[in-house]
């Protein structure tokens, strides 16, 4: 009870319009001191800890989310004005799901009216000028969840000077899984072939070319008529799979029709010029009849990269990950960001109860291992 | 952000004292005062006002001086702070390592680890290469022996470079010199020290090496580095790409337990307990796929390397057992 009658002391306290306007003024001041040293470009939060905070206080689990989502204004405030550029939220994991029917629910729908109101004040929004992303599997959100979630990034999409990556249905592995998916199709379907400008070079002129040279070079050394006529031959060879293939057909590509799927990934373009190869004048049925789309970029080209570029999140990876509520876990979040360069950091406290007095000292220690690193980061950007 | 109670409850329920629906026109009016100003649309109109321009030129400049100033004491106070938080964890972690010594005793080790409600049937630690290679030798196989006293089935040791790879033979010598300090010569529990992508090297002689399996539970040892995250799962993707080139494969095969069977055939599963030895939480590398459910655990400024009143304290924290200090 002695704390009930405390804290409302502190709520009254805290209401009263001289010391709310001195609040005001610190956490501006406070801010802004902070902008003067190194910043963070993304954080990542994952806000853990609403369903226990609603135990706690005895309240229903949906009201702690009500708080959660309030913390995350007041960080999000604290973010966006000491110039984070992008902050990454693990709204809803797909694990989440499995939770009871009710509290989906009610999340669904608080997500959904909160999105609403958010349309709804879309000029206030831009004074901000954050740009929501939603990233995650968007085949489990329900439909008109789904509506409102597209009606908010459309209408924030050109807000250039924060983003807020909301991740919704999300887990790591699956963004994982989601990129090698990405890949792999990316890698199985011919590239557009708009890119390609007319060059005034044909590649069939060129490969007459390099086998006259040969010719004349097997002429010399072997002195053999039968040569000639084979090479002859060949090169009829050759003409006939352009004409029936399309137009632009290299030297590589046509070794991998000639060679079996074994030896797919070798990019030696000698083997075809070979003059004794002689499966290069009968490719294998077989073969011809599987590449019909000749262009298939080579796997060996994936890299890391690559897997990068197909996860759902499109920006640095973070500097810091912020856990709340002391569970040591990343919880299937952002793995594949995370794992390299980002500090992360477990912070004892409920996610309701989450403000800028615990997260400033986390952004000041960051800012001294920063400044005891030699200022590294800044040194690049300056 | 403090909002004045009716404000909260609208926040709340979107509904002002008389549980009257807010609407959009109202909850902007009760916002406005809390947002920043509209900066990005007044500026062409302040390059106009010319009489009023000293003005906007002097005010910032107070106040970056003023912001540089708060800057300055946080942060002098923040490093007086953050030196005795480090002295006293300094401490702490001498006492510590005092009270809690192994005494390359198995017995001990074992008394330490007997209050505990589970033991991780997967440990992993992260050691990093200081300066020489002799000591993260060192650190490797003394991990290597508290894991075996303590139960723990399976060890993988993750070093970024991956130099413990490379002395695998080297290495698995000195562990088994170490378990012969701590179990004797008679008893000592077999291991098998293996990495990823490369054979599993077992002992050329191993004298007794059944007659203690019974006794004396086997110990793997996995040995990781940096190419065993990222660069796996870009292998994989090559070998399903190629896969998919050659139509064995459709993209829409590709799911999750398909990877997860691969990384954990070829790399390793998920481990229960990742340990750090250093003073802040970077992975370093670290496989990605693993690290899902993993409880991380390092010492706040922990600055003395390996020791194994961290090691035991990780084993706490994992068991859900209070840390007390004496025994």
């Amino acid at each position: 009870m002695a704390t009930f009658h405390s804290a409302s002391l502190q709520r009254w306290l805290f209401s009263l319009p001289p010391v709310e306007y001195a609040l005001q003024h610190i956490r501006e001041l406070l801010i802004g001191s902070l902008k003067c040293g190194p910043i963070p470009q993304h954080i990542a939060f994952i806000m853990d800890g609403n369903r226990r905070w609603a135990r706690t206080h005895h309240v229903e689990a949906v009201e702690g989310h009500h708080m959660g989502l309030e913390a995350l204004a007041r960080v999000l405030e604290v973010c966006y004005k000491s110039g984070v550029k992008y902050v990454t939220i693990y709204a809803f994991s797909i694990e989440n799901f499995k939770r009871s029917k009710y509290e989906v629910d009610a999340l669904m729908d608080m997500a959904k009216t909160k999105l609403v109101q958010m349309s709804q004040h879309g000029e206030l929004f831009d004074r901000y000028g954050a740009a929501v992303r939603i990233l995650g599997d968007r085949s489990l959100v329900r439909g008109d969840v789904l509506e409102q979630v597209d009606k908010a990034v459309e209408m924030t999409k050109d807000n250039g000077s924060a983003v807020l990556n909301v991740c919704f249905p999300y887990t790591g592995r699956e963004e994982i899984v989601h990129s090698i998916r990405e890949t792999v199709e990316e890698y199985s379907s011919p590239p557009v072939e708009e890119g390609r400008k007319k060059r005034p070079f044909s590649e069939t002129r060129i490969q007459r070319n390099i086998r006259k040279g040969h010719q004349l070079d097997c002429v010399e050394e072997e002195r053999d008529d039968a040569a000639g006529s084979l090479l002859q031959a060949r090169d009829d060879g050759v003409s006939d799979a352009d004409t029936t293939s399309t137009s632009s057909t290299s030297l590589d590509d046509i070794s991998h029709l000639a060679h079996p799927p074994s030896s797919h990934t070798s990019q030696s373009p000698s083997p075809p010029l070979h003059p004794t190869s002689n499966t290069f004048l009968h490719p294998r049925p077989k073969l011809l009849a599987r590449s019909k789309s000749p262009h298939l970029p080579d796997p060996e080209s994936i890299s890391a990269a690559t897997l990068t570029r197909n996860t759902y999140i499109n920006c640095p990876p973070p500097e810091l990950l912020i856990r709340t509520s002391g569970v040591n876990r990343l919880s299937d979040f952002m793995l594949w960001q995370v794992h390299e360069e980002t500090e992360v950091k477990f912070i004892n406290c409920l996610w309701p109860e989450f403000d800028l007095w615990k997260f400033l000292p986390v952004l000041v220690e960051w800012q001294w291992g920063r400044k005891k690193a030699g200022w590294s980061g800044e040194a690049k950007v300056a | 952000m403090v909002v004045a109670p009716q404000q909260a409850r609208a926040f709340h329920t979107g509904s002002d004292q008389h549980g009257r629906q807010l609407s959009a026109q109202e909850r902007e009016r009760m916002l406005k005062p809390y947002l920043p100003a509209p900066s990005k649309t007044k500026t062409p109109q302040q390059s106009q006002q010319s009489p009023r321009a000293h003005k906007q030129r002097v005010r910032p400049a107070i106040r970056h001086m003023i912001h540089s100033l708060i800057f300055t004491i946080i942060h002098a106070f923040f490093s007086l702070y953050i030196r005795f938080r480090q002295a006293y964890h300094a401490v702490v972690d001498q006492v510590l390592a005092i009270l809690y010594y192994h005494h390359r005793t198995p017995e001990l080790v074992k008394r330490d680890v007997k209050g505990l409600t589970k033991v991780p049937k997967h440990l992993s630690v992260i050691l990093q290469k200081r300066d020489r290679l002799d000591t993260l030798i060192n650190d490797a196989c003394e991990i290597a022996a508290w894991s075996a006293c303590a139960g723990v089935p399976m060890l993988s040791i993750y070093e970024r470079t991956g130099v413990l790879k490379h002395s695998l033979p080297h290495l698995h010598r000195r562990i088994s010199r170490t378990m012969t300090a701590y179990f004797g010569a008679n008893n000592k529990p077999s291991i098998s020290l293996r990495a990823p992508h490369m054979p599993s090297y077992s002992p050329p002689t191993s004298p007794d090496a059944n007659s203690s399996l019974g006794e004396h539970p086997h110990l793997t040892i996995l040995l990781i580095d940096a190419s065993d995250g990222r660069q796996t799962l870009v292998d994989l993707t090559k070998t399903l790409a190629e896969m998919s080139q050659h139509g064995k494969l459709a993209p829409s095969d590709i799911s999750s337990e398909l990877i997860d069977a691969e990384i954990t055939e070829s790399v390793m599963g998920e481990p229960d307990l990742l340990i750090l030895f250093g003073d802040k939480i970077v992975l370093e590398g670290y496989p990605p796929w693993q690290v899902r459910l993993t409880e991380i655990y390092r010492v706040q400024d922990h600055a003395g390397g390996v020791g194994y009143h961290v090691f035991l304290r990780a084993l706490c924290k994992y068991g859900q057992a209070e840390f007390r200090v004496g025994r």
